[in-house]
């Protein structure tokens, strides 16, 4: 089996196994906020690796999706898994209307753009402190397992659920249309695809997939505050994707569980722990350095090659490729001849 | 080695040990760290715990333990949900038998949850917003572990503000010959500070006081210029601030910079700390604010207290130093119930009447503590010439005078 | 009112348009976005703190220094860590916000997180139009002026300049042309930090000095530069001014919504851009194949 099916394999294995081996519950904390966050960044993978529509803003989602549950569950008083479920319609609403406004942005201006989204809503938000809770937010409420086992569990199979889903949804036809979109919209306009359709489509999708994170996230932390809103989660979603290698999906997902324990761990120590995101920065900018198409796509090239007649991939130790058989390597030339496409 | 006498050695080594380790009492001491608040937190539990141990530490149930201090730096100015895996990790990982501390109030809303999970005691060092006690009293058994030293809630510090503006006021009067003072609010537009400008709107009248109107700048807000001009052309005698962002540092520069007629007293966090003076680069003269310490014999502690925390630390404490009186206490009551289990000590900590180095400390239902002169109100300071100077309530040892700009 | 807002917008405009400019000059050369300029900023406020308070050297001294150093330092991280990765967009980007982080967290590592002030060269303040302005504001004010007429000359009266337009243009042809695009966008680094240094160090003795104050002028700038257009010069000033005016109007107007005026200008640059996608002055980008 492919190394990386086989890693993926004993990945999801892991993350379900989990509270079995280490049933801590600060272990299972942090894990399951890995969880959420993991699939926020496979959420926003999707946007801006597969769509080109890269998103500084991707926190109005996560917010929505966290602010709207709560106040629906604390006022209104829907039950719990509807609430999360409308979170995420409500998200998803928010997604179509920034999709829509951002229709003709391209590059740059799409990116900066988006940021602003976020800030507004938080004016917006504190401009009604009556509704919104201002600046502490709302809180109070019971998450939506009463163990933290039971907890962990939610969090770890909506991640499943929706990273594979969102996988699964980018490396279909609709996905490849996307990456249309992302390389030349033009041409994608002149055969015939209708861009604006996909484009509000992809955002309605990611931004529900990220409101739904943040829903489970309120959930989790008993309340939803200004700071699911913050632009550093926006930038930390944009690290995390670009860290863990743009249009993979399993890249970020990488990336966050690489990066958030690693940062967590590191804040546990009160000799240094006040530098933990010094550090984060600094071992970030090394990676980069190294590995400038992130982390995945450069492990991936270590322990996979592509065959060069069908394309398919294969491990890197094999001879002849396992679906058409011709020789991975050409005798005699270094196999990094061959250009990753 | 011969055999025999490796055993020997292993059977002394392994009781030895036990002889030597006694039990400690585990305080967890949460807060950010990297901040001045966290340092203050940390600061003043370092004096308690030294204080204690030396005098023999903590009688358990008749066995004396030691203190040992855990510092857990939560990062909650920059990170809420690091803030609950700090408190997480406090209780479950570094098995504190108490957590005391805290800051940011919408992190401390979140760690509060995470120590109410675990049924730890929680004492709050640092966040003033009400909803914290107001979960003591709308699920008691779930929240009674929380009881919040300092600072006092909103509504126990609009009563002092409300106290000293009167004091200032008179003093207006006096002075100035004006009867009706006119006041200008500046507070942030935040949650905490509504109560206390609708309160303000409400009772200054009441007081002989006219308000001449209410600005409401970000805290982060980086240019009050407007916001003076507004308040000078409307005449105002004193600007009521309600302000715990950078925002307090500007008011106080641009107030002396422009030589405003008007005195700042209110509620402004900044200007209770050392470097506020350097902040505003030495304009911030008259400046008033609420404080919690300073030389003033508030009660028989705090005069010594400040004075050896300034001998230590080479600045004076902040209301997060508190935590020292976060810490005595738990040694008052774990000596009284004779065990560390949190149940039992609740209706201790509910019933205690505690002299602290800030207040004399004795909690409400909601867990706060109790409002009263000559209990706990807090103190006024103002800036003077590069130093505040405690000036209210004038009654205690040690207060100062207050100075109106425009009189030498 | 009026002169209020007027003198207002226009002090705080120009100190904007100062910082948008240099932004905005290095993405039209070199297409980066540059997270991490309004940190350079704050590291010149710092240098700033640390040469006339901490050395006792003297105002000018200081303020050149500060821009000396910070400028040097900025082409160090511009040869170590962008050229390297600069054919990878996303990964510019990203460190572009690393390096603002790690020059954020040093800062509070060495100065902690309190507020720092620094004290006005010149004290004492001018009446204009009725209102009283501090000297130290106005001096912002004739700073970014001049800055804005330096940089004027520079590209349209030399041939470095020359040189810079010609590469905002267009890369490639710059490129075949002969000119040294790599040297050019190295001085175009130069030259867009040189500019927020010389905001940092005019603008903070007016401000607080603190680790995150590079945050909020962040938000402001890029709505500035993608209002006013990116790449060009002249649409970063206008937009300065529009967003300078929109917050000055929102806070004298609105004394209960002061508050908002962050969002106020962040709904103004969404606006413009819903009408023209390029922003005011900005060109249409041929999609580079």
């Amino acid at each position: 089996m492919l190394p990386s099916r086989t890693l993926a394999l004993a990945w999801v294995a892991a993350v379900l196994l989990l509270p079995v081996a280490l049933p801590d519950p600060y272990v299972l904390r942090v894990a399951a906020m890995t969880c959420i966050f993991a699939a926020f960044a496979a959420s926003w993978d999707l946007l801006a690796g597969y769509a080109g529509q890269v998103n500084f803003g991707h926190a109005l989602f996560f917010g929505a999706g966290a602010y709207s549950s709560a106040l629906l569950t604390l006022r209104l008083g829907f039950p719990p898994w509807v609430a999360v479920a409308t979170g995420a319609l409500i998200s998803s609403a928010a997604g179509l209307t920034v999709g829509y406004l951002c229709l003709r942005l391209r590059g740059s201006y799409l990116s900066l753009a988006t940021l602003a989204f976020p800030l507004i809503l938080i004016g917006v938000l504190f401009a009604f402190p009556d509704f919104s809770g201002g600046e502490l937010g709302v809180s109070g409420l019971t998450p939506l397992a009463s163990s933290r086992i039971g907890n962990y569990y939610i969090a770890a199979l909506a991640m499943l659920a929706l990273v594979f889903g969102t996988w699964a949804f980018a490396d279909s036809r609709f996905g490849l249309i996307l990456h249309a979109i992302r390389d030349d919209e033009l041409a994608a306009r002149a055969s015939g695809i209708d861009t604006v359709r996909y484009k509000l489509i992809v955002f309605g999708i990611s931004a529900a997939a990220a409101g739904i994170t943040g829903a489970l996230y309120a959930y989790f932390m008993r309340g939803a505050g200004p700071s699911t809103l913050e632009t550093a989660l926006s930038f930390q979603v944009v690290i995390w994707g670009v860290f863990g290698g743009l249009a993979t999906i399993y890249g970020p997902v990488t990336a966050v569980f690489v990066l958030y324990p690693l940062t967590e761990w590191l804040g546990s120590f009160s000799a240094f722990g006040e530098l933990r995101l010094l550090i984060f920065a600094v071992i970030v900018l090394l990676v980069l350095l190294f590995m400038p198409r992130g982390l995945t796509p450069w492990v991936r090239d270590r322990i996979e090659t592509r065959c060069p007649r069908c394309k398919q991939q294969n491990s890197a130790w094999r001879q002849g490729c396992r679906v058409c058989g011709v020789a991975l390597r050409a005798a005699g030339t270094h196999e990094s001849a061959h250009p990753h496409l | 080695m011969p055999r025999p006498l490796i055993l020997a050695a292993a059977a002394i080594l392994s009781v030895a040990p036990a002889g030597i380790a006694q039990e400690k009492v585990k305080i967890a001491v949460i807060g950010p760290m990297a901040f001045a608040q966290g340092e203050n937190a940390w600061a003043g539990a370092e004096m308690a715990r030294d204080d204690i141990n030396k005098a023999g530490g903590i009688s358990v149930g008749g066995k004396k333990r030691m203190i040992e201090l855990v510092r857990i730096d939560s990062n909650e100015i920059q990170s809420v949900p690091d803030a609950t895996n700090a408190m997480e990790r406090a209780i479950t990982r570094e098995k504190a038998d108490f957590v005391i501390g805290g800051f940011r109030s919408e992190a401390v809303l979140a760690m509060q949850e995470v120590a109410m999970d675990n049924k730890k005691l929680f004492l709050g060092c640092g966040a003033a917003d009400a909803k914290l006690g107001a979960n003591v009293e709308k699920d008691y058994n779930r929240y009674k572990y929380w009881f919040r030293i300092a600072p006092l809630n909103s509504p126990g510090l609009g009563r002092t503000l409300f106290a000293v503006l009167g004091a200032i006021a008179g003093q207006i009067r006096a002075d100035l010959k004006k009867e009706t003072p006119k006041v200008a609010i500046l507070a942030e537009k935040v949650i905490w500070t509504e109560a206390i400008v609708k309160a303000a709107q409400a009772n200054l009248p009441k007081m002989k006081m006219e308000v001449v109107g209410t600005w409401q700048p970000s805290p982060t807000a980086t240019d009050v210029t407007a916001e003076l001009a507004a308040i000078d052309r409307a005449g105002a005698d004193m600007v009521f601030t309600v302000l715990s962002g950078p925002v307090g540092i500007v008011v106080g520069r641009q107030m002396g910079e422009r030589k405003t007629r008007a005195v700042a007293f209110g509620i402004n966090v900044e200007a209770q700390k050392e470097g506020f003076w350097q902040a505003t680069a030495g304009k911030g003269n008259y400046v008033a604010t609420l404080d919690t310490y300073a030389e003033v014999e508030m009660t028989p502690k705090m005069i010594p207290f400040v004075k050896a925390f300034k001998a230590r630390f080479g600045k004076l404490p902040t209301y997060n130093a508190g935590t020292y009186d976060a810490v005595d206490l738990i040694k008052v009551a774990v000596e009284k119930a004779g065990t560390l289990d949190a149940d039992k000590l609740v209706p201790i900590l509910e019933q205690e009447k505690y002299v602290g180095t800030g207040a004399y400390l004795e909690f409400d239902k909601t867990h706060d503590p109790v409002w009263g002169i000559g209990k706990d109100t807090g103190i006024a300071v103002q800036w003077q010439n590069g130093k505040k100077v405690p000036f209210w309530p004038p009654d205690v040892k040690g207060m100062g005078k207050f100075g109106l700009p425009g009189e030498s | 009112m009026f002169q209020d807002i007027l003198v207002t917008g226009l002090v705080n405009g120009s100190a904007y348009a100062l910082l948008a400019i240099g932004f905005s000059l290095v993405f039209g050369v070199a297409r980066i976005v540059n997270i991490a300029h309004t940190a350079f900023y704050m590291l010149a406020a710092y240098a700033l703190y640390a040469l006339l308070i901490g050395g006792g050297v003297g105002p000018l001294l200081s303020g050149l220094l500060a821009v000396g150093s910070v400028t040097l330092f900025s082409l160090i991280c511009y040869r170590l860590v962008i050229e390297p990765v600069r054919q990878h967009e996303a990964a510019v980007l990203i460190a572009t916000i690393a390096l603002a982080l790690i020059f954020q967290e040093t800062v509070l590592r060495i100065y902690g997180g309190n507020y720092l002030g620094i004290p006005s060269v010149i004290d004492g303040s001018v009446s204009l139009l009725g209102i009283a302005v501090p000297w130290q504001r106005l001096v912002i004010l004739l700073i970014a002026a001049g800055m804005l007429a330096a940089i004027w000359v520079l590209l349209y009266r030399t041939r470095l300049g020359l040189a810079i337009r010609a590469t905002a243009n267009d890369l490639e042809v710059a490129n075949l042309m002969g000119m040294d695009v790599n040297r050019v966008a190295m001085l175009t680094v130069a030259i867009s930090v040189g500019l927020a240094s010389i905001a940092g160090v005019a603008v903070a003795p007016v401000f607080v000095v603190d680790p995150f104050m590079w945050l909020a002028p962040l938000v402001t700038v890029l709505s500035i530069v993608v209002l006013g257009g990116l790449g060009s010069i002249q649409g970063s000033v206008i937009g300065a001014l529009v967003i300078g005016y929109v917050e000055a109007i929102t806070v004298f107007a609105l004394p209960q919504g002061a508050f908002l005026k962050g969002a106020v200008a962040l709904s103004m640059m969404v606006i413009v851009l819903l009408v023209r996608p390029e922003g005011l002055f900005g060109v249409a980008f041929e999609e580079e194949r």
